[in-house]
């Protein structure tokens, strides 16, 4: 019953924070983007405070996703690699990159729910939440690129830029 | 859980929308019969857009993890209304 009224409560607040953000986008255009980017960056250093400090990325994203599932956020992801990769960490010029597989996300559900669109302010918001997140645990910038938005799951690159 | 995609092939086009859509390059076409086939199923997200966006819906997935959406509460939709 606990689990139902939860469920039901984050749904109630998702659905809430989809109209607002939809409203917001339509209202002031591309800042909708930096606010709620730098919401989520707040999000992510607030939740993650106090988690041990690592280098290792895979250790620092087993963090972060334990960061949500103790907070009970539905925003879970899991590191993927297609079967060309030899690796799920790889290095390029512009730092450590790991692709991610997001499946229950509640703001894509969110989204659905009423017909707004994906990519938009709210989607944002989990870019803001790994940097804010990445730059607590490893202590380094992060970019979060949403390489595909799908219907039943989204294709996310993180680059974790190198120590300056 | 292991996923499997079934392209059913007289339903098939060769419109290449799925091969387009797909983020892990899942399809290639197969140039004699102009199909699209399954050449990397491995490599799939279940994202579902190639189901979704198939003209003749031949794209179909099983064992994967179907979303749990959102339902629509009707009172809940009825203060929201304002804002929608
Ligand atoms: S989208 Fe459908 S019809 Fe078009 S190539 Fe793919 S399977 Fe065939
Ligand atoms: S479900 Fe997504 S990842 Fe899988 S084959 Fe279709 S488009 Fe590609």
């Amino acid at each position: 019953m606990e689990t139902t009224n939860q469920r039901r409560a984050l749904q109630d607040a998702m659905v809430f924070l989809g109209a607002i953000a939809s409203g917001t986008e339509q209202a002031i255009g591309e800042s909708a983007n930096n606010i709620s980017y730098l919401a989520g960056v707040n999000l992510g250093k607030k939740l993650s405070d106090g988690v041990a400090r690592t280098d290792d990325i895979q250790q620092a994203l087993d963090s972060t996703r334990e960061v949500l599932e103790k907070n009970d956020y539905l925003w879970l992801f899991e590191p993927f690699k297609t079967h060309d990769q030899e690796s799920v960490v790889q290095e390029s010029e512009e730092g450590t990159q790991v692709m991610l597989v997001f499946r229950d996300c509640m703001i894509r559900q969110s989204l659905f729910r009423f017909g707004h669109i994906q990519k938009g302010s709210l989607c944002n918001m989990m870019y803001g939440f790994f940097a804010g997140a990445l730059q607590n645990i490893m202590g380094r910038e992060s970019s979060l690129e949403i390489v595909h938005a799908g219907e039943n799951a989204c294709y996310k690159k993180l680059t974790v830029r190198r120590a300056p | 859980m292991s996923l499997e995609i079934n392209v059913h092939e007289q339903s098939c086009r060769g419109c290449e929308l799925c091969i387009d859509i797909c983020p892990t390059k899942v399809f290639e076409l197969d140039e004699d019969k102009r199909l699209c086939v399954v050449k990397h199923a491995e490599d799939c997200i279940a994202c579902l857009s190639c189901a979704y966006i198939c003209p003749s819906n031949a794209i179909s997935h099983t064992d994967y993890h179907a979303v749990k959406n959102f339902y629509r509460d009707a009172e809940f939709c009825q203060r929201m209304g304002k804002f929608l």
